[in-house]
């Protein structure tokens, strides 16, 4: 018996899809990357953006098409909308919340039935995660050996105007504490180097809880004393937070830690106030510099990330120049810069799309030059140092790797060693480009192994 | 044989209509059971219809210790969701998740504090919530209205309280926009501002009161779509 799964959108579905993984294989699934072999096919889709869901159609229409000469059962899950599930509903054999991961044999084991979702009547316009819990006890089947993501939360109740999350995924639940500290800990045990803490709004961890559960602070404090006393080298990461719930006290916490990663990611999506009203973001740009400015006093040596939209509704020339001047200011080291385009679901969605799409390429391209010469003067502060450096991969160019700082930034180093895979080693830096840098593998060097 | 009894599971998130209150030809307030959720004044919620597939978010118009819960809606001509809750009857489902949002002021400030409330339309909504439930509250009520007809309720509210800022009547307490009344105010400097509605009101008098000297973080928002 032999499954095939395919993951579209965030790290979220990713690491949804490793307990998808793990609840299959321990009824005896084996997974394929041949979909033409395998008699289970399901995806994990996201209503998020119309370009996997589109994918999500095409292939559920070719799928449906292999029934008529072989026994296949489909299944669908993920980030998905009302309307898509409705739609959804009529093309796979099985649809299922992720809170309703481990039914899943069940339904499986009946399928042909009914399903949990088909039983639903009246059938919730908002996904429900009351039992998300159930979902979180299974244990992921981890997809790589070295980095892992964990998440502690799950939901959005923000409900910006350009997305459509809360209505995919509900509103926000916190994983218990105890949970996801064991979760690393594991991890580290495994021999884990990158752990990324994953949720919607990372630093509202705890608050749906009225005071029953640890905040995202205390989380990342009781993580770094666990950190203190492994004797083991890893990084902690976390995606994504709010700017509205992230404080100095979160900051203070991670510059205490070596094993918390410094580098953030902090999503502006805008520079400038009216666009950011009008996406509902509540938060000002001067929240925003005060926060950036506590990472510059308290971790001068973190890097920033960033999301961005360019062309959201109602953005002129003016509104996106006060972006650029906030990209002059904050020096990001690196921007996920989107083109706006309405996502079914979201309020924005209901609006008329005022930007024209050569403006938006137009603001896309002169914001990532702008991006482009902060990440290359960045880069140049580093050529003749020496950084610590995860081997992720092997380099287009033979004889070369890949692998990245604690920062995040791309290093390409001067050796292609399968043994070096998902070590920490030294790397002195010799030269830098705008989004990478080249340098010479100086050691391995492995706590663990001392 | 085994009797299998299947338990009932009542989904807590449906709410029987009770009365569509009609304010005036355009806008109405949607009378629901008592909340099964706490909230704080000032908080939204998700409402969706049942059958359909689609939901928006109210703030919510009632008190939180109200017997009934309640959001304001007006109705949008041509519009995919507000003609079908105006359309809706007593004893028609709909959904309710929530509450969301941090707007509003926690119980101990709303005895102590001052507080100017500014709405466009059913902008009010939130503060007719925090009125009712924190009746002891100091506040000032701007309320920026086309014609006058909107003054959702108005007779909850003291007179020296509320001020109606009529942009295409004279029955307001003002004449014109309500950013144009804002200009010429003083406040104290103590004040906190509490703002929802449109974001292009919400923009303009975040400017007016940022130029009057007040600092962002005494000026709350809340955008209306």
């Amino acid at each position: 018996m032999k499954y095939h799964l395919i993951t579209l959108g965030c790290q979220m579905n990713l690491s949804d899809s490793e307990r998808v993984s793990s609840v299959l294989e321990s009824m005896g699934y084996e997974r394929t990357e041949n979909e033409e072999e395998a008699s289970l096919l399901g995806m994990l889709a996201c209503s998020v953006r119309q370009k996997p869901i589109d994918k999500v159609y095409n292939k559920i229409a070719q799928w449906n098409k292999w029934k008529n000469k072989r026994n296949v059962v489909t299944f669908v899950s993920g980030c998905i909308l009302p309307a898509d599930k409705e739609k959804f509903l009529k093309s796979f054999d099985l649809i299922f919340q992720m809170s309703e991961l481990a039914q899943l044999p069940e339904m499986i084991r009946e399928y042909g039935v009914v399903t949990p979702a088909g039983l639903r009547n009246p059938q919730p316009v908002m996904p429900k995660n009351e039992h998300i819990a159930e979902m979180w006890h299974i244990k992921p089947k981890y997809q790589s050996t070295y980095e892992a993501f964990v998440p502690i939360q799950n939901g959005c109740d923000k409900f910006c105007t350009f997305c459509a999350v809360p209505y995919t995924r509900g509103r926000e639940v916190s994983r218990p504490s105890g949970e996801i500290i064991d979760e690393v800990r594991h991890l580290v045990n495994q021999g884990y180097k990158s752990i990324t803490l994953l949720g919607q709004n990372v630093n509202s961890y705890g608050l749906d809880k009225n005071g029953e559960e640890i905040n995202f602070a205390e989380l990342l404090r009781q993580i770094g004393e666990y950190g203190k006393t492994s004797g083991e080298e890893f990084w902690v990461y976390f995606t994504s937070p709010h700017p509205q719930d992230m404080n100095r006290e979160v900051i203070e916490v991670i510059a205490s830690y070596d094993c918390l990663a410094k580098q953030i990611h902090l999503p502006m999506q805008s520079g400038d106030e009216r666009v950011l009203i009008k996406m509902n973001r509540r938060h000002s740009m001067d929240k925003y510099r005060h926060i950036v400015a506590d990472i510059r006093e308290l971790i001068p040596q973190a890097t920033l990330f960033t999301d961005i939209i360019v062309g959201f509704s109602s953005e002129g020339e003016s509104e996106f120049q006060n972006t650029v001047a906030a990209m002059n200011e904050f020096r990001f080291n690196m921007a996920y810069i989107a083109m706006y385009s309405p996502r079914p679901g979201a309020a924005s969605y209901r609006w008329e799309n005022e930007v024209a799409t050569d403006d938006k390429k137009d603001r896309l391209h002169r914001l990532s030059e702008v991006l482009k010469g902060h990440s290359r003067a960045y880069n140049e502060t580093l050529v003749g140092k020496t950084m610590r450096v995860l081997v992720n991969g092997t380099d287009r160019k033979t004889g070369f790797s890949t692998g990245l700082t604690e920062g995040k930034l791309i290093v390409r180093l001067d050796r292609q060693d399968n043994s070096l895979m998902g070590q920490i080693v030294d790397v002195k830096i010799t030269s830098a480009a705008d989004f990478s840098m080249s340098g010479e593998l100086q050691e391995v060097f492995s706590l663990s192994n001392q | 044989m085994n009797l299998i009894r299947h338990e009932i599971k009542i989904d807590e998130s449906f709410y029987k209509v009770e009365e569509v209150r009609q304010l005036t030809n355009e806008t109405f307030s949607l009378k629901l059971p008592k909340a099964r959720f706490a909230f704080k004044a000032g908080q939204h919620i998700s409402l969706g219809i049942h059958g359909d597939y689609q939901s928006r978010e109210y703030s919510i118009y009632s008190g939180a210790d109200d017997e009934n819960l309640e959001v304001l809606v007006k109705e949008v001509q041509n519009g995919y969701f507000t003609p079908k809750l105006r359309k809706l009857k007593a004893g028609d489902l709909v959904e309710i998740h929530g509450p969301f949002g941090k707007f509003g002021m926690e119980p101990k400030d709303a005895e102590t504090g001052k507080f100017v409330f500014i709405a466009s339309g059913t902008g009010i909504a939130p503060f007719r919530s925090m009125v009712r439930t924190y009746p002891e509250i100091d506040y000032t009520l701007i309320h920026g209205v086309r014609h006058s007809e909107e003054a959702y309720d108005r007779i909850e509210y003291a007179t020296d309280r509320y001020i109606l800022c009529s942009s295409r009547d004279k029955k307001g307490t003002y004449h014109g926009r309500l950013t144009g009344y804002l200009k010429g105010c003083t406040f104290s400097p103590e004040t906190h501002f509490y703002l929802c509605g449109n974001s292009d009101m919400i923009f303009d008098a975040l400017e007016i009161l940022k130029d009057k000297g007040f600092e962002r973080d005494q000026i709350h928002c809340e955008v209306y779509f």
